[in-house]
């Protein structure tokens, strides 16, 4: 017998008649307009009035459509939307979490502007209080001042979080109609490097779904799901399901909550993840176990695949893939598991093991890419032999599998080409200040070289003056001082930029550079916008809402600010932003244009979510009846995903599943045409040791170490916390009470996780305060001696060592003296060139403890 | 009569953390102070082994109600402060509570000084000082421009400022200096027929909540199909299948590793490993 706590309610003798009241629809929605809107929580017999309002949580990337209970007029608890298919209608952890931080006592309440004009960490900017008016003021001035001087491409606008529409207003159309080639995401030093390996082979440049409802076989790779990477309450959820349906094997170097929790633990040898990725290929295919239906048989059937031999093309039929028979013959015939046993640290057997257990669930395995063994230097050709084992097992776009998330339809932005000027024009045609598309930035998303973002690199950039100078900047909901790798180069160049704008809900490390600093509102409670994400094979357009009054003086940038600036840059003599806002932007149910900000958030907002309440066909999923119904159920779930659509029509160059990337070659080919060179060149000058045809298929590239072992002896394994909300919940006690929550981790303190054979080693103890030093930078923390850390590696989780951002996140705020230590402060500036990813989740360097 | 109790399938919890704090949300318990806790809800882990061979495990741990209360026995006051309720709830009155933390030292599960003790919890706190220094707090990081944690409460209007105004005869929606206070299993949720909020909250629905005593519950029906486990102490000792202990409430069902777990290492390579 399944059981549902749904069946609470039955046992406990509650009548039919109340527990239809309990229904998530019924209550919240019964609510009619001119209604005061409060209703008790899903049943009339729940104490206290008060409302459940749906909102979206954007704590990590699920992006989970969540409820916020409000009393009173205070937001008092959390919970997942009870409508969404992608979460169950359950929030993980940080949901909750997020009434710490709309409640958090340093919140910024007011714009700021700096006095003190030297910068740098641990400089005291000085700040005092001024109006909003006064502080657009300056903003445009300088932005318009720019403009006139023909330098609009000296601006840049740094984007860190977002919102998945309103983004195409302040990221997409400010700097176009402004005039600037700059607008930077934070992308590159999140998950570009996952994304490669699903373009070159499949051609999607996206996160995947997983059919876990389905799935025989889930392999997990280099990530926790239990504790991040996109989908957290459905995989809680649904780990217990795949348990007992489905095998859970998972690959990593650290006893992560995944690998405490699944069948198989695989701790692999650090960087080693290509090796053991290309070995499970290759027994899949010497033991004929790759899916027929997917990739097609010898014309006679007969397997020819045997460890060394080479394998004449012609007698091989293909049906949904590209290049099998070359793949093999040009990398995976002598990449057998006795070959992998001796890189990656797994035995032989168990080599076999997973790939003929694979082999066996095939079609319905999930092969889960995360980013430990991608977001690496070398890391794009892992990204792909992992990712090509969804190929040969024919589980890419098919049930139980590999998937995608369905489409939802979002509202497109009104044009803007008659408001673009020559202005623009020109200073839209400066290549962009991160370098990409440069020699060694191939940077190649979606298949095109330079278009992908080399975010870590923009500081760089910015102190080398190359490709220019930076005369003005604004960054919003980014801190990239602290979530940038190496960080002590983000702060040289944000003290080199002349004119920066931070905006920001806390006064973090970036807005210690900042010459205003514009206070922005809580996003689940206080602000409107429009999201759109999925998982558990349903996508979804979710709202966020001003559920609450707002606490403080804040306005969000991507609709709000982006207003009050234009109106600002309109009376100093440039027009085009606020007339295209005002002029442009009409209310879809009445027609009326925006008068002030809050209403061109709200039109913003109804403007991209018009197509799942008003749509113009009838759309399958959700039917919502209008924007009034949509505010109340706060969500639109699409249909389940349709396996096998992309069979055959796979976005790559060959329309198939390319095990020999022909999508690869072009791009990499016209990288190299637009430098002069060819592959062979690019591939070494992006750190690379393949040459030849090897450059197009997914082969073995040995880990790089980027610093002198002998100095740095222990290998470095960063994670991120189940608690960590991208960095922006350390100034929250819960997030300090409930840190032990993540494996091997303390209350109250940030512990660097040491084996205690290599503690007696180096003659360290658990408790001691120590100073771990990188190749580029020391932070001071507790040591713990852990079983669950490998012999040889160390491994911190990243989330503390704020030196910034409020009292409790840093130790000293006035001292700049942080509560534990960033893991950034010792990642050096390290990249996988091909995707523009920085490489960051360790084993490419070492680091040296000893007793602070 | 009415027992309620609650059932932990471990398999299904992967220690998110998201239950203990949807329990501070719901039941506004204060952040840690004078070495107590006030998480009502809260874990602790147990490891043993030697890598890769690890043995983990994360018991969520609460109340446990026990049918034998020892923290009822001791109470000095008359009528009880701590006291049985006909469902089985072991409640707290907090008007008759002196905090004498005569319970505190009597149950086996809690205790003083909880930060200097390893597992760190403790099922009863003791409200030492005046609750909420956090929110109460009046002082500005960067005055003028910066909040402060009394300014949010009186944004908010109540203290915490995202306070959920419970009601409920025995108990306060926030607790007061000189009391002792612990889980009550959102007894005012439950007399309205709404689960506890840890067990709604568990995205992996590991917690079950229901009447021991009806045989049709689902508490009833997991610990009829289960080898279930109780705890004898707040350090992860369980009860043997001969001790009675105080007769716990709260039971443990399978495994938070799957016994039959394989770690796929090759032994000889680790000794080569640098």
């Amino acid at each position: 017998m399944k059981i549902k706590r749904r069946d609470f309610l039955r046992i406990s003798g509650i009548t039919g008649a109340s527990l239809a009241m309990r229904l998530p629809a019924l209550n919240a929605f019964a609510a009619k307009q001119g209604d005061s809107g409060e209703t008790s929580e899903n049943n009339a017999a729940y104490p206290v009035t008060g409302k459940w309002i749906p909102s979206t949580c954007q704590s990590c990337t699920s992006w989970c459509p969540i409820e916020i209970y409000v009393q009173e007029g205070r937001a008092v608890k959390v919970r997942g939307n009870q409508l969404c298919k992608a979460n169950h209608g359950y929030c993980c952890p940080k949901g909750h979490m997020n009434l710490q931080l709309v409640y958090d006592p340093d919140r910024i309440k007011t714009p700021l502007k700096r006095t003190n004009p030297e910068k740098g960490r641990g400089v005291d900017p000085k700040f005092v209080p001024i109006s909003w008016d006064e502080a657009m003021s300056t903003t445009a001035e300088k932005l318009v001042e720019l403009r006139n001087n023909g330098e609009s491409h000296k601006f840049l606008l740094m984007r860190g979080r977002y919102s998945t529409t309103t983004r195409n207003i302040a990221y997409g159309r400010f700097p176009e109609i402004y005039g600037s080639p700059n607008n930077i995401s934070h992308s590159a030093i999140c998950a570009e490097g996952e994304k490669f390996g699903p373009y070159y082979t499949e051609g999607f440049w996206g996160y995947r779904d997983y059919d876990l409802a389905n799935t025989k076989y889930l392999l997990i790779w280099g990530c926790d799901p239990l504790s991040s990477n996109r989908q957290l309450p459905n995989v809680i959820h649904r780990f217990d399901h795949l348990l007992r349906n489905a095998t859970v094997a998972v690959v990593d170097p650290r006893f992560s909550t995944s690998a405490a929790k699944g069948h198989h633990w695989i701790p692999i040898k650090p960087g080693e993840d290509g090796a053991l990725a290309l070995a499970i290929a290759h027994v899949i295919l010497t033991e004929g176990l790759w899916s027929k239906e997917f990739v097609g048989d010898f014309t006679d059937g007969r397997n020819r695949f045997a460890a060394d031999q080479e394998v004449d093309e012609n007698l091989f039929e293909e049906n949904h893939t590209h290049g099998l028979v070359r793949w093999w013959n040009l990398e995976l015939r002598d990449k057998g598991p006795e070959w992998a046993a001796r890189k990656t640290g797994i035995s032989e057997e168990m080599i076999v093991k997973t790939a003929v257990d694979m082999g066996r669930a095939a079609p319905h395995v999930a092969v889960w890419l995360g980013p430990g063994p991608v977001m690496s230097p070398r890391g794009a050709y892992t990204s792909t032999a992992i990712h090509s084992l969804n190929g040969l097992l024919g589980s890419a776009d098919n049930k139980g599998g590999t998937i995608r998330q369905p489409s939802v339809p979002i509202g497109s932005l009104p044009a803007a080409d008659r408001y673009i000027d020559d202005t623009a024009k020109t200073g839209r045609k400066h290549t962009k200040i991160d370098q990409r598309g440069t020699k060694k930035f191939p940077a190649m998303a979606r298949g095109v070289p330079g278009s992908g973002v080399v975010t870590n690199n923009v500081p760089n950039a910015i102190l080398q003056e190359d490709p220019y100078e930076i005369k003005a900047a604004i960054g919003y909901w980014n801190n990239f001082n602290f979530s940038g790798h190496e960080t002590r180069r983000w702060d040289e160049a944000m003290a080199k930029i002349p004119f920066y704008v931070q905006v920001t809900t806390h006064p973090s490390e970036m807005a210690q550079f900042a010459d205003i600093v514009l206070p922005a509102p809580l996003h689940p409670f206080e602000q409107m916008n429009i999201m759109n994400s999925g998982a558990n094979t349903h996508a979804h357009v979710s709202i966020q809402q001003p559920l609450i009054k707002r606490l403080w003086d804040t306005k969000p940038f991507e609709t709000e600010i982006m207003w009050v600036l234009a109106e600002k840059m309109k009376e100093k003599g440039f027009a085009n932003l606020f007339d295209y806002f005002s002029k442009e932007f009409k209310d879809p149910e009445i027609g009326a244009t925006p008068t002030n900000a809050t209403e061109f958030a709200e039109i913003s907002a109804k403007i991209f979510s018009k197509p799942v309440w008003a749509p113009e066909k009838e759309l399958p999923g959700d039917k919502i009846d209008g924007w009034q119904a949509f505010k109340e159920k706060g969500i639109y779930n699409s249909p389940p995903y349709q396996f096998r659509r992309m069979w055959g029509n796979f976005g790559t160059a060959t329309k198939k599943f390319e095990f020999y990337s022909e999508t690869l070659k072009k791009s990499l080919s016209e990288h190299a045409k637009n430098h002069n060179t060819d592959v062979d060149d690019i591939l070494a000058a992006t750190g690379y040791t393949a040459a030849g045809e090897r450059a197009f298929v997914p082969h073995y590239e040995p880990p790089l170490r980027v610093d002198d072992e002998s100095r740095y002896p222990l290998v470095f394994i960063d994670y991120k916390s189940r608690l960590n909300g991208e960095g922006r919940s350390q100034n929250s006690p819960w997030y300090y009470e409930f840190k032990k929550v993540d494996l091997g981790d303390e209350r109250w303190d940030d512990v660097v996780k040491i084996n205690p054979e290599d503690g007696r080693k180096i003659g360290i103890e658990t408790g001691d305060t120590v100073r771990i030093t990188s190749m580029v930078g020391s932070i001071t923390v507790t040591a713990k001696l852990w079983e669950g850390v490998c012999p040889g590696t160390v491994t911190k989780c990243f989330g503390q060592g704020h030196w910034a951002y409020g009292r409790l996140a840093a130790k000293d705020y006035k001292n700049a003296v942080p509560r534990g230590g960033n893991n950034n402060d010792l990642i050096p500036d390290v990249y996988e060139p091909l995707s523009g990813s920085s490489a960051r989740n360790g084993g490419f360097f070492g680091v040296r403890i000893e007793k602070a | 009569m009415t027992q309620y109790s609650m059932v932990i399938d471990l398999q299904k919890c992967v220690g998110c953390g998201a239950c203990a704090i949807a329990c501070k949300t719901e039941n506004n318990t204060q952040d840690r102070s004078s070495e107590q806790t006030f998480n009502w809800a809260d874990f602790i882990f147990v490891e043993k082994g030697k890598f890769p061979e690890m043995q983990y495990a994360i018991y969520p741990v609460l109340c446990n109600h026990c049918s034998d209360p020892p923290c009822v026995v001791v109470c000095p006051v008359y009528p009880r402060a701590m006291y049985k309720m006909e469902n089985g709830i072991t409640m707290q009155n907090e008007e008759r509570c002196i905090g004498c933390q005569s319970c505190q030292d009597a149950c086996p599960y809690s205790e003083r000084g909880v930060d200097r003790a390893f597992y760190g919890y403790s099922v009863i706190s003791f409200n030492a000082t005046e609750p909420n220094a956090f929110y109460t707090d009046d002082s500005e990081l960067l005055p003028g421009m910066t909040s402060s944690g009394k300014a949010v409460s009186d944004a908010a209007g109540a203290t915490p400022p995202h306070k959920t105004a419970i009601e409920h005869e025995d108990y306060n929606a926030v607790r007061q200096r000189g009391i002792i206070e612990k889980c009550i299993f959102c007894a005012h949720r439950v007399e309205k027929g709404l689960l506890p909020a840890c067990v709604e909250a568990c995205p992996a629905e590991a917690r079950i909540f229901g009447d021991r005593h009806d045989p049709e519950s689902d508490v009833s029906h997991l610990l009829l199909t289960h080898k279930a486990r109780r705890l004898r102490n707040n350090r992860a000792d369980f009860l043997t299948p001969e001790q009675r202990g105080h007769l716990p409430n709260v039971f443990y069902i399978n495994d938070y590793m799957l016994p039959e777990r394989i770690v796929y290492e090759d032994e000889n390579f680790r000794k080569e490993r640098p």
